[in-house]
């Protein structure tokens, strides 16, 4: 059953602390993977250090845990040496926009075709609750001595001046509206960013469950608003209106798609493009590169004229 | 004077962005052409425009050259500054090829010398008694050394070139190199087919060049003959037919396309980003109707997204590499942990330069020894490969992807600047003795288990085939997923290890290192990478002193190959054995303390980021085999 998304459920205990809003996103994503029928062998999640960075191996599709910071690198060489693969990048505020924060923005200045879901909860779970770079200036949940010196970044605000050309924020416990978001960005072609606004149970005591609860609302209740790119010259006065209202925060916390641009061309399809198609057709993973008896496909013959202008023919002085 | 020489050394000097790269390269495919052998060594500071740059040379009628040396034959300069800095490596009666318009600068007048070597040289002109003045200089060279002056005039050469071409006065700037780059072909003999040939190559995208440096090759030959100056190379007898002219970068970049590299991510960096234009520019090429490629080529935003996307192209079966030097190898070590964890087979490209931090970041060294091996935290097995040559780091780097997926570990390919930015005549190597070894691959079996603990190498199976599969940084189990459970971390960390044994026991000894030289030698040097050269011919030079020499070239650095190695060490007293290393402290003999317990304490080394040469090494050598002396630090080169 397409929809029965226990089946993308790994057969190992989750060991998040009871309540945490991950539980929330791998529900999401698991119900999203199940509606796009994702081919568990096709599809690769990868993560990045921290609570969230466990989130691949409570899924039953491939799974790349990676390093702090640098899942997207890792996806980006995923994605493209087979850009057949659907490739999701899941990562917590201080792993993307911290130490890892010039991959996320080099991510969506080349416009990939990955998904980013961000488990945003303010704070460094797994080293016992410091402060992360969307934690805002003064706040101080519990693990912090002092109340946090340094100012929160805006995460959409960022996504959107990198070049990302999806761009939404979701709830963890709004589970069927994050899942609607996150098919979203992953049929989306090109870089999609998703800000799931994450409670943290344990070190959070700040932006709980009913932090959220009392101010989240959906943007798309609002009927003026299409955050969508119809024509290529909407493209700045879009953004300029998701800018302005990732500026909405405290009492009323918006929730939903800010910007979509489908018109610019994805990085696959740029390489495919100067590759005459050939990219697309025989990318780098799928492409051959040795013969049935373990022989190089260039020979002798095709070496010769590859590098022709690197070959002298020696020719003495009659 | 006339004379037929078999072999000419000789260095090309001028500003840094005046067209010396494209002097060496054009000389050396016209001597190529005409059968003769050249290797060729590019000197230059981190700088775009102005400071000292030169070319060193050496030209061989009888063999391909294995190293650079001093005195020079030949000194030809665009400009005042490299007749003052070099001066003195011009051979009695040789050649200096200068622009008679700077007779009257004085070494004060040149901005771009460095205080420090300014200093040294007006000292060194007061000692000899010499106006500080190119004048003067060229005097002393008349007087001293008995050199032949080919004085030209650039200006008016110039003008001839640009009212002949109607060429824009602001492009003359460009011709200036090829003056010096034509006085030399003409001295070497070279003939206008030749470089006809050469040129034709070179300006293959630039065509309107060819004609006017031809012209310009014809107009300096007429002005030399005025000087009666002759100096011609003999008939060449290398025997050789087809010869590739390229740098160890372009040479390192051909022989990934040969492996089937299909994903290459670096970081700008010098003496490495070359290698990656090269790919960059080969990324999908058809040849009747055979398409080679794609190779993807990122430029990434760090060192650290270059490696780690490095091995997330592997992991999907693509084979993949990055080329870097210290500085961006130090940020990319975290990611080579979990590769090594991962079993994830990746080459690195490591083109060592002068450290530590920027250190002298254009010019070589060896001294990256211990980074390549030892970086990380935490064990793992590694495969670490050094190249003695071109033709070697050619096959290497064939080698380093083959031995990545069969053993499944990150391999690192330590090079250097001096084979990166020297250009060699290579003999062509043979492509259809080439094999690709991949390992062993799966792709639909039930239950697959990543790390399946039956064998040391899991067979593979690739992101994307029909089997899913989880990997992760913290320790795992079979599957992939974390565990911390003690059994398990025993049976997994020990396999990762024990790898290395496999190695060991698989790998040919001619692969690990190779014996240049007599079978039962009086002494032998120990060394790897572009020492090779230097060594293998300070060997041949002693043996008209009766001293029979054999160099060990290692190859495979990591697992070092002690067990061979010991066998071959015992032969000679410990005091006939020396290690040579462009660094300071020879890290290849605390190496070899290290894994066999043999304390060398012979050593000579060499860190001012020039290449060792030939002269010096056979001092330092003789001086080590016949003294109790144990270190010798070579400083030649400006």
């Amino acid at each position: 059953m397409a929809h029965d998304y226990m089946r993308y459920k790994a057969n190992v205990w989750i060991d998040w602390c009871p309540g945490c809003g991950n539980f929330g996103i791998l529900t999401a994503l698991m119900k999203a993977f199940a509606e796009l029928n994702l081919d568990p062998t096709k599809t690769v999640v990868v993560s990045g250090i921290g609570c969230s960075g466990k989130i691949p191996h409570f899924i039953n599709v491939n799974g790349v845990h990676t390093l702090h910071g640098r899942a997207i690198p890792y996806a980006m060489g995923i994605k493209l040496a087979n850009p057949k693969l659907t490739v999701i990048v899941n990562g917590g505020d201080g792993d993307l926009l911290g130490i890892g924060a010039g991959h996320f923005v080099a991510l969506g200045r080349r416009n990939i075709d990955i998904t980013v879901i961000l488990h945003n909860n303010g704070v460094y779970g797994l080293t016992k609750g410091q402060a992360s770079p969307t934690l805002p200036l003064g706040k101080q949940p519990k693990a912090l001595p002092k109340p946090n010196i340094q100012k929160a970044l805006n995460p959409i605000m960022l996504a959107l001046a990198s070049g990302y050309t999806f761009v939404a924020r979701g709830y963890a416990f709004d589970i069927n509206h994050l899942k609607e978001l996150i098919k979203k960005a992953i049929s989306h072609r090109g870089a999609s960013f998703i800000d799931v606004l994450q409670p943290c149970v344990t070190f959070n005591n700040i932006y709980t469950a009913e932090y959220y609860r009392k101010r989240v609302y959906k943007l798309e209740k609002d009927p003026n608003w299409n955050p969508i790119v119809e024509d290529p010259s909407e493209a700045p006065t879009k953004m300029f209106k998701a800018m302005q209202k990732s500026l909405e925060w405290n009492n009323r916390i918006p929730i939903g798609i800010f910007y979509v641009n489908p018109h610019e061309p994805s990085f696959e399809e740029r390489i495919n493009e100067r590759m005459q198609g050939t990219y697309l057709k025989h990318p780098p993973a799928k492409s051959i590169i040795s013969t049935v008896k373990g022989k190089p496909v260039i020979n002798n013959y095709l070496f010769k004229k590859l590098f022709k202008d690197y070959i002298i023919e020696v020719k003495e002085k009659s | 004077m006339s004379s037929s020489l078999r072999e000419v050394n000789l260095i090309l000097g001028g500003p840094q962005g005046g067209g010396l790269e494209t002097s060496m390269y054009v000389l050396t495919r016209a001597l190529a052409y005409r059968g003769y052998g050249v290797i060729a060594d590019r000197e230059y500071y981190s700088n775009i425009v102005g400071r000292h740059s030169y070319i060193h040379m050496r030209i061989s009628s009888t063999s391909i050259p294995n190293s650079l040396t001093y005195p020079v034959n030949i000194i030809a300069a665009m400009d005042a500054e490299t007749i003052f800095i070099h001066f003195e490596d011009i051979a009695d009666k040789g050649i200096v090829v200068y622009d008679v318009n700077t007779e009257n600068t004085k070494i004060e007048d040149i901005a771009s010398i460095e205080d420090e070597l300014r200093e040294r040289l007006v000292k060194k002109l007061d000692y000899l008694g010499v106006e500080h003045k190119v004048s003067s200089l060229i005097k002393y060279l008349i007087d001293n050394k008995d050199a032949s002056i080919i004085g030209l005039d650039f200006a008016k050469i110039l003008n001839e070139i640009k009212n002949r071409f109607k060429l824009d006065v602001r492009q003359l700037s460009r011709y200036v190199s090829g003056i010096i780059t034509s006085a030399i072909a003409n001295l070497l003999g070279l003939d206008e087919e030749a470089m006809g040939k050469s040129l034709a190559i070179h300006f293959k995208e630039r065509k309107h060049l060819i004609e006017p440096n031809l012209e310009l090759f014809k107009l300096v030959r007429k002005y030399i003959k005025d000087k009666n100056v002759d100096l011609e190379l003999s008939k060449p007898s290398t025997g050789l037919k087809e010869v590739i002219v390229a740098s160890g970068n372009e040479v390192v970049a051909m022989a990934k396309i040969i492996s089937g590299v299909r994903y290459q991510s670096y970081y700008p960096i010098t003496p490495a980003a070359d290698e990656s234009f090269f790919l960059e520019k080969y990324e999908l090429s058809k040849i009747d109707d055979k398409v080679i490629g794609p190779i993807v080529v990122v430029q990434a935003e760090d060192e650290i997204a270059a490696i780690n996307s490095v091995i997330g192209a592997a992991l999907t079966g693509a084979r993949s590499s990055t080329a870097t030097s210290g500085p961006g190898f130090d940020l990319m070590v975290e990611g080579i942990s979990w590769a090594g964890h991962n079993e994830v087979p990746i080459v690195v490209t490591y083109y060592q330069r002068g450290g530590p931090s920027t250190g002298l970041p254009t010019r070589g060294s060896q001294s990256d020894l211990f980074n390549a091996l030892f970086a990380s935290h935490g064990e793992f097995a590694r495969i670490v490969l050094a190249s003695g040559d071109h033709l070697e780091a050619f096959y290497d780097t064939i080698e380093a992807f083959n031995l990545a997926e069969k053993y499944q570990v990150p391999v690192i390919h330590l090079l250097d600047k001096f084979l990166a930015n020297s250009i060699i005549t290579m003999p062509k190597p043979n492509i259809d003795a080439i094999v690709i070894e991949r390992g062993e691959v799966v792709d639909n079996v039930a239950d697959y288990k990543r790390f399946d603990l039956s064998n040391l190498i899991s067979p593979r199976a690739y992101l994307g085939s029909n089997v899913i599969m989880w990997y992760t940084g913290d320790e795992h189990n079979e599957y992939g997923h974390i565990s911390e459970d003690s059994e398990n971390r025993i049976k997994m960390y020990s396999k990762r290890i024990e790898k290395l044994r496999l190695i060991e026991e698989e790998v040919p000894v001619n692969k690990k290192f190779t014996v240049i030289g007599e079978d039962n030698p009086d002494y032998i040097i120990i060394g790897w990478g572009f020492v090779k050269g230097v060594a293998v011919d300070a060997i041949k030079a002693l043996e008209e002193k009766k001293l029979k020499g054999a160099y060990i070239n290692i190859r495979m650095l990591w697992p070092f190959p002690a067990k061979e190695l010991r066998e071959i060490l015992r032969k000679v007293p410990l005091d006939k054995i020396i290690v040579a290393e462009h660094s300071y402290e020879a890290l290849i003999a605390n190496l070899i303390s290290m894994t066999i317990g043999v304390k060398i304490r012979k050593k000579i080394v060499k860190f001012t980021g020039r290449p060792m040469t030939l002269n010096e090494f056979v001092k330092a050598l003789y001086s080590l085999l016949t003294s109790d002396r144990e270190k010798v630090i070579l400083g030649h080169g400006a």
